[in-house]
């Protein structure tokens, strides 16, 4: 008797690691999967990643709820639903485009480097130090060291030298006290001027760093 | 002598995919949480989501979808690189 029970016992160890708790192929599950699709394709996990991430997992616990046979009907539609609302509501703001999201921008005006390089120049002490500050005074806040170039030079050569320029600010603001797991860092060369490349001052202003606040 | 074999077949065989049976779904949505802390990927959002369903799915007594979901949960986070 207690070896049938010990067998018992472990061929359920066995098999629970295991179990089917999904339905991913339900075509009850059709819509949502589309409109999850959609919205991937748009770029939803890039610049709507909570509402994709929301939708998607809606989405799998519909498909947990449909292996439960209608044991609650209402349920699983109003999983469904959300699934479709999230995923639609992301493609919409992703189809508005990353930078129109609503992501808050702290300028940083008076950040320099030396030409064709990511090393700070002692003028821009100043601008970094007010950073520090507000990064202090707004302790729940992370934040992307965003840097950006003029278009002078190569695509490739100006994503480069702005990852290393992000990366050298973000370096200042660490060595000043702020925690690093609040800060990442990220180039964007030439990809996002906010003036004409065709004067001096339009460059100018495109070569530019700025903080995005991430939650 | 033969039965003693074949229960501690099935029982190393069972070991692997039972691993980390003995820590508890808020234990393991938990450690998610912190890993992911400061990380707004979308893997990261994904992985708190699951986390936080695997929970309600044990609350509601269905171990079963409530582990499927944390190991989800889980490898969603491990793609998010954990904290940034």
């Amino acid at each position: 008797m207690i070896k049938r029970i010990l067998i018992a016992a472990a061929a359920t160890l066995t098999l629970s690691a295991c179990a089917p708790h999904m339905n991913m192929n339900s075509s009850e599950l059709d819509d949502a999967r589309k409109a999850i699709a959609d919205a991937k394709a748009a770029g939803a996990e890039t610049c709507a990643p909570k509402l994709q991430a929301e939708a998607v997992a809606y989405y799998y616990w519909a498909a947990h709820e449909i292996t439960e046979d209608d044991v609650h009907p209402d349920e699983n539609a109003h999983l469904i639903d959300t699934a479709i609302s999230k995923a639609n509501e992301a493609r919409t703001l992703a189809k508005k485009g990353c930078n129109k999201v609503n992501v808050e921008i702290i300028k940083m005006e008076g950040v320099y480097f030396d030409n064709n390089s990511a090393t700070l120049r002692p003028a821009s002490v100043a601008t970094l130090d007010k950073a520090v500050a507000t990064l202090n005074r707004r302790a729940s806040i992370n934040v992307e060291v965003a840097a950006h170039t003029d278009s002078s030079g190569s695509d490739t050569y100006n994503l480069a030298l702005s990852e290393r320029r992000a990366a050298s600010v973000k370096d200042y603001l660490v060595a000043h006290g702020i925690d690093a797991s609040r800060l990442s860092s990220r180039g964007y060369g030439e990809t996002q001027p906010v003036a004409s490349n065709t004067s001096t001052e339009g460059r100018a202003k495109n070569r530019r760093v700025e903080l995005r606040v991430m939650n | 002598m033969r039965i003693i074999f074949m229960l501690t077949a099935l029982v190393a065989f069972a070991m692997p995919a039972q691993a980390k049976a003995f820590d508890s779904i808020e234990d393991r949505g938990d450690k998610i949480t912190a890993d992911l802390q400061g990380n707004d990927s979308y893997h990261a959002h994904l992985a708190r989501e699951l986390a936080s369903i695997a929970s309600i799915e044990k609350g509601q007594h269905d171990l079963g979808a409530a582990k499927v979901l944390i190991k989800m949960a889980e490898q969603e986070a491990a793609k998010a690189g954990g904290t940034k």
